[in-house]
């Protein structure tokens, strides 16, 4: 896996580079700007970019903008944004393009380095990676007259693993079931929210989120 | 002095409006008045400043209507017109007998100590109508000198105020346009200084999440990372772990200075004249302060000149090989100035990460400006523009 790496902060950048290194993966290019990023997307085309919101030169939201970018030039390109905090509206910029080949997590995920490595292959291989803090944002605000009422804490609990992004396998692990119990939970959930039923991962992503984006509390 | 310098300001405006006034006639002038109009609000302007650095302060009254027809007919500048009128003739006299005086003082109380280099057979100076040959009669000259001089110190308050007295009466709003003005006025400095506090938030905000938060996200990448390699390789995990280490000093660091920078609490306690001599006591460099600052700025204001003088004198001990620094902090109506200077060698950029560029960003969260020169060879010296918000 080949991987441009996109953060301003020298340590974190060095760091991160490291962490990838030792996992015997490749890192092409770091780089600490949004135009040198683009470029070096351009020239070591790499299966995955990793993207710090914040960057010069007005530390806003030139991460997410050179993410879109980026995956507009190349649209089989993975994106992985880091954020030091995670922000709604960020995310729905970055899935308008679709939910596939993206992630979306908080920097401080870094450190549990197995499960963002799972996040990083899963990105990879044309999954999608949301953070649970922006599922839990988007889950604690919606009405209280929204559909969500209707299902269970256990589909709940579905409903925010698959709004992250988990396969069915990953689900059933994280929530000790069996990937059949785990099955019969999604159609359940699909059939109280009225949704359609999708097995594509990243089309259920944004399927859920679309939901859960228009239950939301204005 | 000052009033001089306002009145022959005042003469030249009543010269030019004289000048309009006549080929108004002509129908050419008009299209001049909106101009001399403006040379005479402007002139009253800086009157009204002078006035005000000396007594009562007299609110400015902004600036003129836009149409022609109210501007002719605007109370102020009827007001304003009778001034110039006035200040170019009275004040001008004043002003050129109160610059006499003094100077004819001067002259005559010194003249015993000059007067064999002059040739005094045809008077002396002044009012002076006897010969004068020998060291008597040039002493009797001093004496005049000394009458002069109670003169002056009797006379040029009185003639200061007769001179003041015109603007006073006339370039004063009247009572309920003072005080919309000074509503106006309020309303605006009020305006700035909340604009300032969320500036500086802001500042905050994003010194603690660029600097700290990332210094601690890599810390925890680099002990994740660590874990990692306990189990895989275990010999490079001890490198890992200083890495971690170093980075959590730097956070350390960073966040000392993100406290100290929100509000040093020396200000609080002995104000910015307290603080800064204190700063310049820890100098690393033997460091002059000169600080001219009447009354108290917004004590935001007062913490980033506080941060500025802080980290320009952090940079002249680390980089500048200067022998000592000059740092002048004064305030200019409502801006306060800092200046500082040092002999060093010079070459200082905002690129080679001395620290000017956080210097600037600073100062341009509140509007203020930054100006460095720092010419291959020295001598550096950064100018400081804030606005005092107050």
């Amino acid at each position: 896996m080949r991987i441009v790496i996109a953060e301003d902060e020298p340590l974190l950048r060095e760091g991160l580079a490291l962490l990838l290194r030792a996992e015997g993966l490749e890192v092409a290019a770091t780089t600490e700007d949004p135009s040198s990023f683009l470029a070096a997307v351009e020239k070591h085309e790499p299966d995955v970019a990793i993207v710090d919101v914040r960057m010069p030169p007005t530390h806003t939201d030139e991460g997410i903008v050179a993410a879109v970018e980026a995956r507009r030039r190349r649209p089989e390109l993975s994106v992985l944004v880091l954020s030091a905090y995670v922000e709604q509206a960020f995310a729905t910029d970055l899935l308008a393009g679709g939910a596939a080949r993206l992630g979306y997590l908080l920097k401080e995920r870094v450190g549990r380095v197995e499960e963002f490595l799972e996040a990083l292959h899963r990105v990879a291989d044309g999954g999608t990676a949301i953070d649970p803090e922006v599922v839990g944002q988007l889950l604690t605000c919606t009405r209280p007259d929204s559909g969500l009422e209707r299902l269970s804490t256990r589909e709940r609990d579905v409903l925010a693993a698959m709004a992250e992004g988990l396969g069915n396998a990953a689900i059933a692990e994280r929530m000790f079931v069996t990937e059949g119990a785990v099955h019969k939970h999604i159609r359940s959930i699909f059939a109280k929210l009225d949704l359609a039923p999708s097995d594509r991962a990243d089309r259920r992503v944004t399927a859920v989120l679309r939901y859960l984006e228009s239950e939301q509390r204005r | 002095m000052g009033g001089l310098g306002t009145a022959l300001l005042a003469l030249g405006a009543l010269l030019s409006l004289l000048v309009v006034a006549l080929t108004c006639v002509s129908g050419v002038g008009l299209l001049l008045v909106r101009n001399t109009l403006q040379i005479v609000r402007s002139t009253a302007g800086r009157e009204r400043a002078r006035l005000s650095r000396w007594g009562p302060e007299i609110i400015d009254p902004g600036p003129l209507p836009d149409d022609l027809k109210s501007l002719v007919r605007d109370p102020m500048v009827h007001r304003e017109l009778g001034w110039v009128a006035l200040h170019a003739v009275f004040g001008f006299v004043l002003g050129i007998f109160g610059l006499t005086l003094p100077l004819n003082a001067a002259q005559n109380v010194t003249y015993p100590l000059w007067f064999q280099a002059v040739d005094g057979s045809d008077g002396g100076p002044g009012l002076v109508w006897w010969p004068l040959r020998d060291l008597g009669d040039a002493l009797l000259v001093g004496l005049t000198g000394l009458l002069w001089l109670a003169l002056t110190i009797g006379f040029l308050p009185l003639m200061a105020r007769a001179q003041a007295a015109s603007g006073r009466w006339l370039l004063t709003p009247s009572g309920d346009v003072d005080l919309s003005l000074r509503v106006a006025q309020l309303a605006a400095t009020r305006a700035a200084a909340l604009d300032a506090h969320a500036a500086e938030l802001r500042r905050i905000e994003r010194s603690l999440h660029d600097g700290t938060q990332n210094r601690l996200v890599a810390v925890n990448v680099l002990l994740g990372a660590a874990r990692r390699a306990l189990n895989r390789n275990p010999d490079s995990a001890g490198e890992i772990l200083e890495r971690a280490q170093d980075a959590t000093e730097q956070a350390l660091a960073e966040l000392r200075t993100v406290v100290r920078g929100i509000l040093p609490p020396v200000l609080a306690d002995r104000g910015l004249e307290g603080a800064l001599s204190g700063l310049a006591g820890n100098s690393g460099v033997p460091c002059h302060l000169e600080v001219d600052v009447p009354g108290r700025c917004a004590i935001s204001v007062e913490a980033t000149a506080y941060f500025v003088v802080a980290e320009a004198l952090t940079n002249v001990t680390k980089h500048s090989g200067a022998s000592k620094a000059t740092v002048t902090v004064r305030r200019d109506r409502d801006r306060l100035l800092l200046h500082i200077e040092d002999d060093g060698h010079g070459g200082a950029d905002e690129i080679s990460g001395s620290g000017i560029g956080g210097i600037r960003r600073r100062v341009e969260a509140y509007d203020g400006r930054l100006v460095l020169t720092s010419p291959p060879g020295g001598p550096t010296s950064m100018q400081v523009e804030l606005p005092c918000g107050s």
